[in-house]
């Protein structure tokens, strides 16, 4: 086991190098540079010109990859050239922990709500709240982000005031529990959002694997042995049926860090999609780079994780 | 097993549980509680727009100390609180209030003493003497001296200042000595120097027009940053982190949480008198609910740079705790004609050279663009599009300028006048297809390109692109680009010989109306390729010392070049669009300038100030 984890995270080694590649010939493939969008008659180009000259940008792409490669392996990622000379890392530290935060958060509210749902629209199908969960599930589906956003907070936080309806916390004068209990509060709308599309996904899918696995045979012969229902539940049919949500959610931690942009932006929530929106559209290169890497370690990550759940629910799987 | 795995699963959600029912009972300090005062203020005078005539009650006359404030922007701030490096109007936002100059601007657009009291101008305008007020301390209970303003100017001059990020540049190259000083070749800057502790000097190389302007750069301290190389101080303690960020202005920033809030609290020692205001805070807000956050008094003012948006001015205008004011704003939004190419070779060396470039044919007549200018429904636009909250403008100087004229050509929507001047000029349906061809019986499709971002700007292009088919013009909307691939297309690379309309909007500056970093021949802004010698030539007699010295000498000039510009067309104006300002009726002693919000805000004062 511990060989297979190690052996796994060996290979992230190539597959990052082979990701950075891939992302910093692209960024410098589209058109336009940082300096492009700063149009300003006030100011001579020429700067700009010269500003360009100082980063190396003129230079040929791959030596200005492998300036870029070698300091990365040394841990120094870089200055933002857009967020004037800041060091890339220091704008990635504070919307690190927010990103992470809301990624369980919503992790969270999604498993919540979608495994106990699932379970029981699958024992008693077509029920009047099966048919509510197909339709909340359509319903979650359908609706866009930002427009639930937007609904939640009207409702929820500027008609009843129930929710703070922007950002992580109240003010610079909390600290200690009763900053800790602020920043949960604010992060439950921002979280049940972006967590909604996974809910009503997570749900059909344990409604319809639930399913599966109760018409199976081995669950025929339990009942048949006269296990009482919950042992067959419990023992029998919910360990089957986690499988491929595990493998969903493997994947979907990675999406939750990197894809929640519209939800950070209605919720002015400072995360790192949005600040990798606006590198990519701002041709800040080394954040883009920076992100690249991090968002590609958290897919790989993810995927490493459900590989590990699969045989912690799965006896049959064993790595080594 | 499992079992057991789940029920712990059960015993911790159900704490998450107590949690927020916990947390929600707390909420007693929601915001939403805590500003009811605000709302429940008398409703009599809901009606009253002007602040002075508000009925006599007992709180609202005279100016109380004390109480806080805050103010929305729906983007954060990229987070360098120094003015000689910072870049975007969201910092700009923040060292309105805590750095200043030695020369302000009043309604009128002309100069007005701020950290200067007085000054002396030479006779041909080459040395500026101000005097400086004396008793002004820093944040941090410094004195500032006429050496903080000779460090400022000597900073922005310094060797490497570009390189490490710097861009404004241009308030020092007209100065004596700045090429040298700039080149490592001298050790001291000729250009700014301090006569005593309290007089400073400003040289510069040639006769200069609007010498004052160069004086407004807001000043930095030199106790704080000496001894700090140029290349280290964008990523300086005090350029960066609240407390430590330092200026002689009204508000001192010394909070924040980073992309959320940011707060400024009164310099008790400022030197026009203590601010009224105790506190006021930045908050960052999406701007689809700053208007609900108004309504509710969550957020007491939104102004620069974006303000409430057109299309919310009917439902905020109708909130009763809120006042508006809505102003011009500087600068306009243009259609342009692609009058000519760049080469290849020059796109690729870089080069602005007018005598390498190909003539665009589709634009090249000057009846046409005229035609076309006479077609497109501008009112139109600003009814449809901005909801009435603009104007329609024909020239190309900032209206609020002293040199901007209303005497110009001003091309009223007609769609007949447009169809005849088209017919004259021999672009008319040669094959019947129902679109007008070239005058040598070519097909005469224009090519219409716009970016994506502003969306006011995004809808006008299907609008114009129907005002135009309606006098027969085939126009085909080409597919809109994010800014730097636009910006690209039209401006850096622009050898492609495709596009011959474009759209873009430029905000203009308040300190000159000089029109040369826009629509001077080689100037890079000139997305037009524009290349009209008369223009260049009114353009630089407006700036000719010592004719220049007198303004309306060059109110003449300008008024000549904009009906030039005007008359040959390198673009058509659209609309300069109204900034729309809105703030709870419960602030006081707002008297915004024609360019910004922020103005005396140490005068500024509320009602309900405990």
């Amino acid at each position: 086991m511990y060989k297979y984890i190690i052996r796994r995270i060996l290979i992230f080694i190539p597959m990052l190098f082979a990701l950075s590649v891939v992302v910093f010939a692209l960024s410098k493939a589209a058109p336009g540079d940082p300096f492009t969008t700063m149009l300003d008659p006030n100011i001579d180009r020429s700067v700009f010109e010269e500003r360009k000259e100082a980063l190396g940008l003129n230079d040929p792409i791959p030596v200005q990859y492998f300036r870029w490669v070698s300091s990365a392996v040394q841990g120094d990622f870089g200055e933002s050239i857009v967020y004037n000379q800041r060091p890339v890392m220091d704008l990635i530290k504070v919307r690190f922990w927010n990103t992470i935060y809301l990624g369980i958060v919503a992790l969270f509210f999604t498993l919540i709500v979608a495994i106990p749902i699932g379970i029981y629209s699958a024992r008693n199908p077509y029920s009047l709240l099966d048919y509510g969960a197909t339709g909340f599930s359509f319903l979650g589906l359908a609706i866009p982000n930002f427009f639930f956003g937007l609904l939640a907070i009207y409702f929820l936080s500027i008609q009843f005031g129930w929710f703070p309806a922007q950002g992580t916390v109240s003010g610079t004068d909390v600290s200690g529990l009763e900053e800790f209990i602020d920043r949960i509060h604010h992060m439950i709308l921002p979280g049940i959002t972006l967590g909604l599309a996974g809910t009503a996904t997570y749900m059909r899918y344990m409604r319809s694997e639930v399913l599966d696995v109760l018409g199976s045979d081995y669950i025929r012969t339990a009942k048949a042995k006269g296990m009482s229902d919950r042992n067959v539940l419990y023992k029998h049919t919910l360990r089957n049926a986690l499988i491929p949500i595990i493998t969903l959610m493997g994947f979907e931690f990675g999406v939750l860090i990197g894809g929640a942009v519209i939800t950070e932006q209605v919720f002015n929530y400072p995360g790192l999609g949005t600040l990798f929106l606006d590198a990519i559209i701002n041709r800040d290169y080394p954040i883009v780079m920076a992100l690249a890497l991090i968002f590609g370690i958290f897919i790989l990550v993810g995927n490493l994780l459900a590989d590990i759940f699969y045989s912690v629910v799965d006896p049959r799987i064993r790595y080594d | 097993m499992l079992n057991k795995k789940l029920w712990y699963l059960l015993i911790v959600l159900s704490l998450f549980a107590f949690l927020l029912a916990a947390c929600n009972e707390e909420g007693g300090s929601d915001p939403g509680d805590e500003e009811e005062p605000a709302e429940t203020e008398d409703p009599a005078e809901e009606e009253e727009p002007a602040e002075e005539e508000e009925p006599a009650e007992e709180t609202s006359d005279e100016p109380v100390e004390g109480g806080e404030l805050i103010g929305a922007m729906d983007t954060a701030p990229a987070g360098v609180f120094n003015p000689i490096f910072y870049s975007e109007a969201y910092e700009a936002n923040i060292l309105d209030f805590t750095h200043e100059s030695l020369v302000g601007q009043n309604d009128n657009l002309e100069f007005i003493p701020e950290l200067a009291h007085d000054w002396e101008l030479n006779e041909d305008q080459t040395e500026l003497t101000l005097y400086l007020e004396e008793g002004v301390t820093w944040h941090d209970g410094e004195e500032f001296t006429a050496e903080d303003v000779v460090f400022t100017y000597e900073s922005i001059a310094s060797p490497g200042y570009v390189e490490a990020g710097g861009i404004r540049t241009a308030f020092v190259t007209p100065l004596e000595g700045y090429a040298e000083f700039n080149a490592g070749e001298t050790d001291t800057f000729a250009g700014v120097t301090a006569e005593d502790e309290y007089t400073v000097t400003f040289h510069f190389a040639e006769p200069n027009v609007n010498p004052l302007y160069y004086a407004s750069y807001s000043i930095i301290p030199q106790h704080v940053f000496e001894g700090v190389a140029i290349g280290d101080m964008p990523t300086h303690a005090a350029t960066l982190e609240p407390g430590e960020v330092i200026g002689t202005g009204p508000f001192a920033f010394t909070d924040m949480v980073e992309r959320e809030q940011y707060v400024l609290t009164r310099h008790d020692d400022y030197w026009q008198g203590k601010p009224y205001l105790e506190r006021i805070t930045w908050q960052i807000n999406d701007q689809s609910v700053i208007s609900s956050l108004l309504e509710n008094g969550e957020i007491d003012f939104v102004a620069d740079p974006s303000g409430v948006p057109a299309a919310d001015y009917e439902m905020v205008s109708g909130y009763d705790n809120v006042e508006i004011i809505e102003q011009t704003d500087f600068g306009y939004q243009l259609m342009g004609f692609k009058m000519n190419y760049r080469t290849t070779e020059d796109v690729e060396s870089g080069t602005i050279n007018p005598n390498n470039w190909v003539e665009n044919p589709n634009v090249a007549d000057q009846q046409v663009r005229q035609a076309i200018a006479y077609a497109i429904d501008r009112p139109g636009l600003v009814e449809g599009l901005l909801y009435g909250r603009g104007s329609v403008i024909n020239a190309p100087i900032a209206q609020q300028f002293w040199a901007y004229t209303e005497d110009v050509p001003q091309y009223e929507h007609n769609q007949d006048t447009a169809n005849q001047m088209l017919d004259d000029a021999g672009y008319v349906d040669a094959d019947g297809d129902g679109w007008r061809d070239m005058p040598n019986g070519d097909e005469w499709v224009l090519d219409l390109a716009f970016p994506t971002g502003n969306q006011i700007r995004e809808r006008s292009a299907p609008v114009i692109e129907e005002n135009l088919e309606e006098v027969g013009i085939n126009v085909n909307l080409m597919q809109p680009k994010e800014m730097t691939a636009y910006t690209e297309d039209i401006m850096t690379s622009d050898d492609e010989q495709e596009i011959d309309l474009y759209l873009i909007g430029w905000s203009l500056g308040s300190g000159d109306p000089d029109p040369s970093g826009l629509w001077s021949i080689e100037a890079a802004y000139n997305m037009s390729r524009w290349n009209n010698p008369e223009s260049d030539e009114l353009i630089s007699q407006a700036l000719q010392a010592p004719e220049a010295f007198d303004q309306e000498y060059r109110t003449e000039v300008y008024g000549e070049w904009q009906n030039l510009f005007a008359t040959d067309l390198p673009a058509v104006l659209l609309y300069a669009q109204n900034k729309i300002y809105a703030f709870n009726e419960r602030l006081n002693g707002v008297d915004p300038l024609p360019y910004a919000f922020a103005n005396n805000p140490h005068l500024w004062w509320v009602s309900d100030a405990q």
